[in-house]
């Protein structure tokens, strides 16, 4: 196999605690993406998920409340939203981001793209950027490609071809990455070191996976294991110096105590000093300048021997 | 009918004998010094390679390449700052994956053992050798040890042969015990572990092939309680065991390294906690408490 392909999307390690600066002396990186996708499961956003009352409380009241919580706690964030939802919210989203939020691409309508080929998929990447520079006055920077609660996985779906298509359209990041907890480089071709930037992200931290998962049931909702995994994290990361980030629907934190729990988390997060709220775009631009992939992507030479009768 | 009845009663209750006869319980098992518990913990560090092997997505594969690119760099770190020695099941291919990471925890003094070439057990008996062997002597190369130990389900005469003394699967007992083959050979200390104390049954999504509607997400918390109170139980009953199993890409994760911070620097405060490798407990089985069943 040509090295760490089908394997590994980046380097054998990690920066070191010891290695990460912020701006400013700041300690401690904190990113909040807010997911305005509606899909249930891996084909996307369909009518029938935008005639719920589910859905028009995520698109109202949910929203609204998001939105007052976060300006209250002065913080900032990135919206992933996929092109049909930009077209259904276009007022909406022109506001948010003259709040200084940032709004970044999601996919045509959220839809599982692993199946496609290469020239689909890059025709629907293409048409999604083209909507949200429409409605927004400016191309997308981010892309995101988030977990739905009826996936199969909890890491978000791409094809073997996503990451490629984000470096030729110009893309500056991809907004979601299991490789690591702070941005990383994730490497298309080894000999080229053709990589783009990404941004960490985890599912603990993903309000969806905690409030009524999957579906309707007894015993499926879990708020507070969500509240203690962020402040686990948050804690043990400012710790560290390194990046906290938590993932946030409308139609799920913005419902009376999860709410609560959000304000309570975003209170005991903003008392703790040396904290920097980038939006995704102004965080992948510092660490482009400051950890460049030329200098910081440690590509070891490969000592891989293909065997028969094992993997290649 | 009664026949049928009879010839079912004879053949489960043969099955049950057989394999009640491979176990051999540890009955009077005692721990060097004033020692109450031993504690192995140990991690299952195949970081992608599972994932691979059952043909996952690519986000799956980056989730399980934290585990080689921070998880273990962390647990070792964790270890280490605690003076506790651990062990590392990690397949032979980790040591062309991730080198760096295998040697440095070899290093700081924990035991590095095998976890099967590329995480399967091949059904070919030549080509179970052949995996068998290339995980042992890229173990032995990278470290300069040869493996002792193994968690896996490989063919006991072939572990004997290539010099494997015990093996960690299943929850038959709490305690250490030996495992023979069904026709009574081939002799392996096993040290057993429980799912209930393995990160990855309250933390890693979609683990063994479960669905989505079976999964629910735990915080550091709910699993230090639930893990403390095994420790306290089997430490209050004296001569205890507790294998704890991680995976370096779940509890290499910030928030559960602060979650084994705290249980560790608990267990401390206990009296008589021996911290140590499953190859220190497997030695000592064999020197103080050799199978009555002989070792062959």
């Amino acid at each position: 196999m040509p090295w760490k392909d089908g394997y590994t999307i980046s380097d054998e390690r990690s920066l070191a605690d010891a290695e990460i600066r912020w701006p400013d002396g700041n300690r401690c990186c904190v990113g909040i993406t807010v997911d305005l996708s509606l899909a249930a499961g891996p084909e996307g956003i369909r009518a029938a998920d935008l005639t719920t009352p589910v859905a028009h409380f995520a698109m109202h009241e949910g929203l609204d409340r998001l939105l007052e919580v976060l300006a209250r706690h002065h913080l900032r964030a990135t919206f992933a939203v996929p092109a049909v939802m930009a077209r259904i919210l276009a007022d909406r989203l022109r506001a948010i981001a003259a709040q200084g939020h940032e709004i970044a691409a999601h996919g045509f309508r959220h839809e599982d793209v692993s199946g496609l080929d290469r020239h689909e998929e890059a025709a629907r990447l293409k048409r999604t950027a083209e909507i949200l520079a429409e409605i927004n006055g400016r191309p997308p920077s981010g892309w995101f490609s988030l977990p739905r609660q009826g996936d199969r996985f909890a890491g978000g779906s791409i094809s073997p071809h996503t990451m490629d298509l984000l470096i030729e359209a110009g893309f500056a990041y991809m907004g979601n990455g299991l490789a690591d907890d702070i941005p990383h480089w994730w490497v298309t071709d080894f000999s080229s070191r053709r990589a783009i930037l990404t941004l960490p992200y985890y599912y603990h931290f993903d309000d969806q996976f905690f409030c009524m998962f999957p579906a309707k049931g007894t015993g499926l909702e879990n708020p507070d294991a969500l509240a203690r995994n962020w402040r686990w994290e948050f804690e043990a990361q400012h710790r560290r110096g390194r990046y906290f980030h938590m993932v946030l629907h409308p139609q799920h934190i913005g419902w009376a105590n999860r709410l609560q729990i959000l304000e309570d988390t975003l209170s005991h997060v903003r008392s703790f000093p040396g904290l920097w709220n980038p939006t995704a775009e102004e965080c992948a631009r510092y660490w482009q300048a400051t950890y460049p992939a030329e200098t910081h992507l440690r590509l070891e030479p490969s000592i891989w021997q293909d065997d028969p009768g094992s993997l290649s | 009918m009664p026949d049928d009845l009879d010839r079912d009663l004879a053949e489960l209750t043969a099955v049950a004998r057989r394999q009640e006869a491979r176990h051999e319980p540890i009955p009077d098992l005692t721990w060097p010094g004033d020692a109450r518990i031993a504690v192995n913990f140990t991690a299952d560090f195949d970081a992608m390679l599972l994932r691979r092997l059952m043909n996952e997505p690519p986000m799956q594969l980056a989730k399980g390449e934290f585990g080689g690119r921070v998880g273990i760099w962390r647990l070792v770190e964790l270890f280490d700052s605690h003076g506790v020695k651990a062990t590392i099941f990690t397949p032979g291919r980790i040591c062309e994956l991730y080198p760096q990471a295998v040697l440095a925890a070899a290093r700081s003094g924990h035991e590095i053992a095998d976890h099967m070439w590329e995480h399967r057990v091949p059904k070919e008996p030549e080509l179970e050798r052949d995996h068998l062997q290339r995980s042992t002597s890229a173990l032995e190369r990278l470290t300069g040890r040869r493996p002792a130990g193994t968690r896996s389900h490989h063919t006991p005469s072939l572990l004997r042969e290539l010099g494997y003394i015990y093996r960690s699967n299943g929850s038959a007992d709490h305690r250490p015990h030996y495992l023979r083959d069904a026709d009574g050979g081939n002799c392996l200390v096993n040290l057993p572990f429980h799912y209930a104390i393995d990160d990855a049954m309250f933390f890693s999504f979609a683990w063994l092939g479960t669905d989505t509607a079976a999964q629910r997400m735990a915080d550091p918390e709910r699993v230090l309680d639930l893990w403390w109170n095994a420790f306290r139980q089997q430490h209050g009953q004296g001569r205890g065991y507790l294998n704890i199993c991680l995976h370096p890409f779940v509890s290499g994760r910030a928030l559960r390294i602060a979650m084994l911070d705290r249980l560790i620097a608990r267990m401390k405060e206990m009296p008589g906690v021996w911290f140590t490798t499953c190859e220190a407990v497997a030695r000592h089985c064999l020197s103080v408490h050799p199978p009555r069943g002989g070792w062959a």
